[in-house]
């Protein structure tokens, strides 16, 4: 009886894996007659796995997703882990091939008039300058990379900063109430400084947010300048090949704080400029690199920010200054930003930009931080946009320049009383 | 006995007959090959004429504008279906610019496009602006013409190579199972940006993959009557002089090829053909940029 029951069970045993077979050949033709020409070299993995998959016979991906993981360890003579890692990146592919039940020609992909609408939601974040937020239509723009360069003592670091404290503007005041990632690579990072430009922030919003209630007693906000400190996550980075593990980290690090919305490098350069001997080594690393930042900054709905150094470079018969890394990593950004000196004022300028027009503006570094330098000629111009907020009990007229946008708002710039 | 596909290419037909004597079943195992070979014989591509060539140019093959009347007329009536452009420029002198513009010519009036971009310079507030510029001033009318060409645009954010197969592969996939999908052009802005992280560093790899994205790519092109249009950056030559990336094998696999050069201070830039199958290179027109 009992010798019964296992042939039974091994009959059925049998059944079930013939089956099996036949439903895997099925999938296999059909998906050999939709792919003909799906090739092993596509997938991603690595080059010696790749060679011994072709050598093995494996050259299509069918007769891959026919294999068993220890058929295939057995014939390629490698561990069984690596064996189901292979067979998983192969139906991986399968899977997004098959899945066209979709209206879209391609999954994931997003019309442009979708993207007009969500684009014209996203946020900024102010650089405290108005001028060069104007410039900047209106702040360094979320999912985007923007790379900002300049001589030594121009301002990066001071800009850096201001950037990852202003990411931090509630909603209410305009800003996007976010967290920062502040990678240093030059050890430039001053925490003093960090409090001074966080302490000048909040007075501006406690006085913004004076006027708002249209109460002179500036209400009392219930953050410290401490807080945001708290919300700059900052990495040391000390050579190069740290920096790619950072930024290799920053995928899993920003998926579990989502409230991150600005990343900034200070600078990108510096471990890249020193012991590299191969550049076409350089290249590769700094193009990977740059990918996995564009790839962060869309995913995540954040923005990135680079800090660059200057070099010299010669051009038709002179030196010329120029941002360093060279012609490939000049394609690596969305947006570009120069910093520069014209006599004794602080200058930036869109060198490039997909949808802004190329514009300077002027900008001052002030002990709280960046803010707009309105010399006399300009303080006129601005002050035919001045409007009158409200004449209160002391009839004390406030003036303050009008608002283009939210975020504007969020720093009252020429305040007079009358 | 059993016989491998590799078995059929590598030995010679005759011996492997032979060989299967010394087995019991000779005689199926005969009949299979003769039926493995008829299967094989069946795959090569049918063969056409130059008469058929030339109908199939004529009628399927026709330009796609750029948005740009000079360079249309210079590229004697712009991007040609079943081609693939690559441009080439030094960083910022207009690039994703042109891209952008032809992406939106297209879209009024001729069919799909996809947009392939690797460095989330996709602007569709620009794109915006170059349809609307050239649209009726009636408010209404705008914005629903708009929304009409802009919904013909599909973009898509790519970051590394291997996506790029699963979407070309994708593609391929639907365009045949799909009859009109009315795909008129693919933009890769820029495809140097994903090629130039896995080239070199003495395997072949890379070198492979990016022999065979433009394969996939020229293929899609004759098959389905696509223009491809993929733009490509500038690396230091010798001597301080500056030539396209991605080096001499890429340089074979498009058929037309322009660098775009930008003078910043006289805000012109200029096109000259680098590569043509019927234009001269060093052919070169100025325009204004707008």
């Amino acid at each position: 009886m009992r010798i019964l029951n296992s042939f039974i069970r091994k009959k059925k045993k049998n059944h079930l894996e013939e089956q099996y077979r036949i439903y895997k050949y099925q999938i296999g033709t059909n998906f050999e007659r939709e792919n003909p020409q799906m090739e092993v070299s596509s997938l991603p993995i690595s080059a010696s796995l790749r060679a011994k998959l072709i050598s093995a016979g494996y050259s299509s991906l069918s007769s891959l997703l026919s294999a068993s993981c220890s058929d295939l360890a057995r014939d390629l003579k490698i561990s069984e882990n690596e064996a189901i890692g292979i067979l998983r990146v192969a139906s991986q592919r399968k899977g997004s091939e098959r899945s066209n039940g979709t209206s879209s020609i391609v999954n994931g992909a997003q019309t442009a008039w979708d993207m007009l609408n969500e684009e014209e939601s996203l946020g900024r974040i102010t650089t405290s300058c108005s001028e060069l937020d104007d410039i900047l239509g209106g702040g360094i723009s979320c999912k985007e990379v923007t790379e900002i360069g300049g001589v030594p003592g121009i301002g990066k670091t001071q800009l850096g900063i201001q950037l990852a404290v202003n990411v931090q503007i509630p909603m209410d005041y305009g800003g996007l109430q976010g967290k920062a990632i502040y990678i240093d690579t030059e050890g430039s990072f001053m925490v003093e400084r960090a409090l001074q430009i966080a302490e000048a922030c909040l007075e501006d919003m406690q006085e913004y947010h004076g006027f708002l209630k249209k109460d002179l007693q500036a209400c009392q906000l219930n953050r410290k300048p401490e807080d945001f400190l708290e919300n700059i996550f900052y990495f040391r980075v000390c050579s190069y090949t740290e920096q790619i593990a950072v930024v290799n980290y920053l995928d899993k690090f920003i998926s579990e704080h989502k409230d991150v919305k600005v990343v900034i490098i200070d600078s990108i350069t510096f471990h890249f400029r020193q012991d590299f001997d191969d550049m076409a080594l350089r290249t590769r690393l700094l193009g990977g690199m740059a990918l996995k930042l564009m790839k962060l900054a869309k995913k995540y709905t954040l923005a990135v920010v680079l800090l660059n150094q200057v070099t010299t470079k010669y051009i038709e018969g002179s030196y010329q200054l120029t941002l360093a890394l060279g012609d490939s990593w000049s394609h690596a950004c969305t947006n570009r930003v120069i910093l520069y000196w014209n006599g004794n004022e602080r200058y930036a300028y869109i060198d490039k930009s997909p949808s802004i027009r190329s514009a300077s503006a002027q900008y001052s570094v002030t002990g709280r931080g960046i803010r707009s330098s309105v010399s006399n000629c300009k303080r006129v111009k601005m002050m035919s946009r001045v409007r009158i907020m409200e004449a209160d009990t002391n009839a004390c007229i406030k003036l303050d320049c009008l608002y283009h946008t939210p975020w504007d708002a969020a720093f009252p710039r020429t305040r007079m009383n009358v | 006995m059993s016989l491998a596909l590799e078995d059929f290419l590598l030995r010679d037909l005759y011996v492997l007959v032979i060989s299967t004597e010394h087995y019991h079943n000779s005689e199926r195992l005969k009949e299979g090959i003769t039926q493995v070979l008829t299967i094989i014989n069946g795959q090569h591509q049918p063969w056409v004429n130059g008469q058929e060539l030339l109908d199939d140019a004529l009628q399927n093959k026709s330009s796609l504008p750029t948005g740009c009347r000079r360079i249309d007329v210079f590229l004697h009536g712009g991007l040609k279906k079943g081609h693939l452009t690559e441009l080439v420029s030094p960083s910022s002198s207009g690039k994703t610019l042109i891209c952008l513009r032809a992406a939106s010519r297209v879209a009024k009036g001729w069919g799909k496009i996809i947009f392939l971009d690797s460095g989330n310079s996709f602007s569709s507030k620009r794109l915006a602006q170059f349809v609307t510029q050239t649209s009726d001033p009636s408010a209404y009318e705008v914005d629903k013409a708009l929304q009409q060409v802009m919904n013909n645009i599909v973009c898509l954010s790519v970051f590394d190579i291997f996506t790029l197969f699963e979407v070309l592969h994708q593609l391929k996939n639907n365009l045949i199972s799909q009859v009109d999908q009315h795909i008129r052009m693919i933009i890769i802005d820029s495809i140097s940006s994903l090629i130039t992280p896995i080239l070199g560093g003495g395997g072949a790899q890379g070198h492979a993959l990016m022999v065979s994205v433009g394969f996939l790519l020229k293929r899609l092109a004759h098959e389905h009557d696509i223009c491809i249009l993929v733009t490509n950056h500038m690396v230091a030559g010798e001597k301080g002089t500056s030539k396209p990336a991605l080096g001499e094998s890429w340089r074979g696999i498009s058929h037309v090829r322009l660098l775009l050069t930008r003078d910043q201070a006289r805000n012109i830039s200029s096109m000259s053909v680098l590569r043509h199958p019927h234009m001269a290179t060093g052919d070169r027109i100025e325009f204004e940029v707008q």
